[in-house]
């Protein structure tokens, strides 16, 4: 797998909500449109900079991602997750 | 009183904690946001006060709000004599942060606070072990590993408590962590020493949400679950219904025969076996319906539950979230609208609350069941694993689910709400799956039958007496239609003639709007009176005999799926909506709505 440059990983095809299933990446940052108390909370889960994640799927017919965080799994709905920028765990 | 605070995470096993040291019965379940609202109960000479769960201190559901702000007011109160922090030990690197944010918050305030690390069994399970002494070092707040569960560590945890809320120097919290980034990096550091590796934790739960969660095969699981939830309320409990009215059927021609007779027997047999008793077989369907849920909600299944239905759900203004408060809706509204707290988004929470009534609930079982056993006839496919009559029950679940749908398609066009939490998103935390937890399930499927015989059978007694009363006076005058209620009956009758329906069921309807199951009881009264000596054959086949329309007896269903008739789930719309208007507005349009479908069906069909 070829590393992303630093420049290139934040586009807007590397977030959460189009990773494929099983990959490990990271979060590389929160997009800073979300609401506030979202932002907050999302940091709160662990969503920092760095953060490995594992994405474990989509529910059925392109539901919510499914993601592990630290020792959790949540999902996600697509209005959030799209805002979260990831790129590949080197 | 002194009081001792729980507060933690969702899910971590406080109110099961709480159960345990108060003796209580709080209701415990697999998945985040069971608890909606502060519940005290005794703990020695202590007040303690269970918490819903908090992921943070900055709240963004309503039940995450009661939380934060009360335990504020908490810390404050010179009467809170110690705090305990309650997390699920085998998710450290998750949970130590909020732990250390309500830490510090107690230190704050000068409080005593201890940590709960619950789920200790699980641990034991995977075979490791908590080195607690260190972790309280390095805390610098006492730390009891225990399980509310097995009940492992809970001796030492109870006199830890008392020792510590006794105390006369408050056990405040020794050191200070530092900010929020010096937090983080210290819950880390420590739950990397301490912790259970989360590839551990999580691999049994993983493994099978690649099933549940799996495109093709987590879709049909589903409906496979919501498809036998329906289906066994109706033919699991078949069999013991069938025993409860046998043995109802041989007391009375038992007693009657005993008494001989006259005014007391026909009282005895109308309105008491009659009346009364034929509500009373509804209690199994009852307690097959709890125990299912009850098996549901230990399992964790249904935040995976939630999380399939988000995207339609979505689509009709609702959230994943609406999920488990419509599913519980099909128990008890009132629960249902509690438990509606945890939709974060202010606006579908709201629509969820004003729809949850539409969902078949359990008071509804007896009108149900009865009227399809006069409409639909017995007949089983698949070798028994199929029935007729168990698909019509399905098929009136779901009309009230759809019923429910559309009707919040069209109030999302109209609610509109400037809260600045009005779009908050769809975020669930997955659970651990679990085998349910036996003992407490038994004691609340017991403890079901046991409400709903005490809070229906006064009111359906008071209520079949009453009928009968008027019923079966004058007594010469030549029977039912002659008496004081005929007369009367037949005054409020031009109102259901447009349905199909005679004056029994119009006083029957009116009386159910004190509470849906009055309806079988009235109407078993009202054909006991009519009918001839033996009736108490069953009410179904006394209706049947006597000849109900099929257009006129399923708009009797329509009618009855739609129609708002419960004073106490009107009362807890009013408190929780905060508006009168709302309240009212609910009644008469689904009042409406009822009527409309009825008066359809019945010239219809
Ligand atoms: N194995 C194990 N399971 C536990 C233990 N304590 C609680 N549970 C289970 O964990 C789940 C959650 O328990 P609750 O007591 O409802 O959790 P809570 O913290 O009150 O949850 P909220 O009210 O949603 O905040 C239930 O399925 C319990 O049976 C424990 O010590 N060991
Ligand atoms: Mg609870």
């Amino acid at each position: 797998m070829t590393v992303l440059n630093p420049a290139g990983a934040v586009s807007a095809r590397h977030t959460l909500w189009d990773a494929p299933k099983k990959a490990a990446v990271s979060v590389v940052e929160l997009a800073a449109c979300l609401n506030p108390l979202v932002l907050n909370r999302l940091r709160e889960m662990g969503l920092e900079p760095g953060q490995p994640l594992i994405c474990l799927g989509r529910g059925p017919f392109n539901g919510p991602v499914v993601v592990q965080i630290q020792d959790c799994v949540y999902t996600l709905e697509q209005q959030v997750a799209q805002h979260i920028l990831i790129e590949p765990q080197l | 009183m002194k009081k001792i605070v729980l507060v933690g995470k969702p899910n971590s096993g406080k109110s099961l904690l709480f159960n345990q040291l108060t003796g209580l019965r709080q209701k415990v379940a697999n998945y985040p946001g069971v608890t909606v609202e502060l519940k005290s109960g005794r703990f020695e000479q202590f007040e303690l006060i269970d918490y819903p769960g908090a992921y943070s201190l900055s709240s963004l559901s309503r039940d995450e709000e009661i939380a934060v702000n009360k335990l504020n007011e908490a810390l404050q109160d010179p009467n809170t004599a110690l705090v305990i922090c309650n997390l699920d030990a085998t998710r450290l690197e998750s949970s130590l942060m909020f732990g250390l944010q309500v830490q510090a918050l107690a230190r704050a305030h000068q409080k005593a606070l201890v940590f709960a690390l619950n789920m200790a069994d699980e641990l034991q399970r995977f075979g490791h072990q908590l080195d607690t002494a260190a972790l309280s070092a390095a805390l610098g707040s006492p730390v009891f590993a225990i399980s509310a569960k097995t009940l492992l560590g809970i001796h030492e945890f109870r006199q830890g408590l008392l020792a510590l809320a006794n105390a006369a120097e408050p056990a405040v919290p020794a050191l200070e962590h530092g900010d929020e980034q010096a937090l983080r990096q210290f819950s880390r550091s420590l739950a990397r020493t301490y912790g259970l590796a989360s590839s551990v934790v999580l691999k049994n739960q993983n493994r099978i949400d690649r099933f549940m969660l799996n495109n093709l095969s987590g879709g049909l699981a589903f409906l496979l679950v919501m498809f036998l939830l329906f289906q066994s309320i109706f033919t699991l409990a078949a069999p013991l219904m069938d025993a409860v009215e046998a043995g109802i059927g041989a007391v009375a021609h038992w007693v009657t025969g005993f008494i001989g007779e006259g005014t007391t027997s026909d009282f005895l047999n109308d309105a008491i076996f009659g009346g009364v008793g034929s509500f009373l077989v509804f209690v199994p369907q009852i307690m097959m319906l709890t125990l299912i849920i009850g098996l549901l909600e230990d399992s964790g299944y249904l935040a995976r539950a939630a999380l399939i239905c988000h995207r339609p759900l979505s689509y009709f203004g609702l959230s994943g979230r609406s999920f488990i408060p419509y599913l519980s809706g099909h128990a008890c509204a009132i629960p249902a609208i509690m438990a509606a707290r945890t939709i974060e988004s202010p606006r579908k929470r709201l629509i969820t609350m004003m729809t949850i009534p539409l969902m078949a609930c359990s008071a509804r079982l007896p009108v149900y069941a009865l009227l399809i056993s006069v409409l639909i006839p017995e007949r089983a496919y698949l070798g028994g694993l199929v029935n007729l009559q168990g698909v019509a029950f399905f098929g009136l679940y779901l009309m009230g689910i759809i019923v429910a749908l559309l009707v919040s398609l069209m109030l999302s066009r109209f609610v509109v709400s400037r809260d600045e939490k009005s779009d908050m998103p769809f975020i669930l935390e997955l659970p651990n799956y679990r085998l349910p937890h036996w003992k407490p399930l038994i004691v609340r499927v017991m403890s079901a039958a046991k409400s709903f015989v005490y809070r229906s059978g006064p009111v359906i007694f008071a209520v079949t007496v009453l009928i009968w009363l008027f019923g079966y006076f004058p007594h010469d005058a030549g029977g039912l239609e002659h008496s004081y209620l005929g007369q009367i009956g037949h005054f409020i009758e031009p109102v259901f003639e447009p349905l199909g329906l005679d004056w029994r069921y119009g006083v029957a309807i009116l009386m159910s709007f004190l509470a849906r199951e009055v309806f079988v009881g009235a109407l078993g009264t009202l054909f006991g009176i009519d009918g001839a000596d033996e009736n108490i054959a069953g009410l179904a086949a006394n209706i049947q005999a006597d000849g109900l329309a099929f257009g006129a007896g399923f708009g009797l269903l329509l009618f009855y799926v739609v129609a708002l008739q419960c004073v106490a789930t009107v009362a807890t719309i009013r408190a929780e909506t905060g508006s009168n208007r709302i309240a009212a507005g609910l009644v008469i349009g689904y009042g409406l709505l009822a009527y409309a479908l009825a008066y359809l069906a019945a010239n219809l069909l």
